[in-house]
């Protein structure tokens, strides 16, 4: 029986990794139970109210998805959990896009945070790309003309040979796996990075931390 | 046919077209952004004394 890499002074790829996730944050703050003083500010709360909102969004889309795409034609239930589907996406955006302005007006790429702005901004032109092709597979006449139009500006910015807008079943797929894969990964980045560099402080706040 | 192109209320400004539903719903983001600007959260100034205190 061999000895343990570690007692032979290798490193595994696996311990490499576990250091790596634990590093990723700074102890304690991965979850924490207390925040600075400038964040008791509803301004704050349209970060974690957009998460809150992208839960109800997948976990209704889970339920849609088992349905299948035209349930919610013919059943109350389907019809009621395509509203909360569409209904809290419509808060997920609201809640983005204030979101994005108190950051934008707070400079919070400010103290080594560039990162975690350029984050959200992908989170935010993906979750877009989402969106934009839940409209296209609601089986009706909306999505239909949604396409039609959608076909020639996704043609001129020379993409429509391979994401064709009329293609139910791409953009179903799309819609189902690749786009909410990509706004998980990108948003799991994006707080991990918050939890990393802390709450960006406000403007005017004397006591502006010095970056970690 | 002339159902479809005349449902909705749309507000034209020059070359600019909006539906009304629509500008209603960011005029109202704008509202709750200033109103999270100005309206203190519960508890807040509490929680500056504390950090003023253990400062």
């Amino acid at each position: 029986m061999s000895a343990p890499a570690s007692d032979a002074g290798e490193r595994s790829w696996t311990s490499s990794v576990r250091d790596h996730v634990a590093g990723l944050v700074p102890e304690g703050q991965a979850l924490p139970d207390r925040q600075p003083a400038y964040v008791a500010s509803w301004i704050y709360v349209f970060g974690v109210a957009t998460l809150a909102a992208l839960v109800v969004v997948v976990a209704s889309g889970v339920v849609l998805a088992m349905g299948g795409a035209a349930w919610w034609h013919t059943s109350s239930l389907g019809h009621f959990m395509n509203s909360v589907h569409l209904w809290s996406v419509e808060l997920f955006f609201a809640a983005m896009v204030v979101h994005l302005w108190g950051k934008f007006w707070m400079a919070a790429w400010r103290g080594n945070r560039g990162l975690t702005w350029v984050t959200g901004v992908v989170s935010f032109v993906t979750s877009i790309g989402a969106a934009f092709t839940g409209y296209l597979v609601q089986s009706n006449f909306d999505s239909q003309w949604i396409s039609g139009e959608a076909k020639d500006g996704i043609n001129s910015i020379g993409v429509g040979g391979f994401f064709n807008v009329l293609n139910t079943g791409q953009m179903l797929l799309w819609h189902v796996t690749l786009l909410p894969l990509g706004v998980g990964i990108i948003a799991v980045m994006h707080v991990v990075l918050v939890r990393r560099h802390g709450v960006v402080p406000p403007l005017d706040d004397e006591r502006e931390e010095v970056a970690r | 046919m002339d159902i479809a192109f005349t449902a909705g209320k749309y507000i034209h400004w020059g070359v600019l077209s909006i539906s009304l539903t629509n500008f209603l719903i960011i005029v109202g983001m704008i509202v709750i952004f200033v109103l999270a600007l100005v309206v203190p959260f519960p508890g807040a100034h509490e929680r500056r004394q504390n950090d003023e205190d253990d400062s």
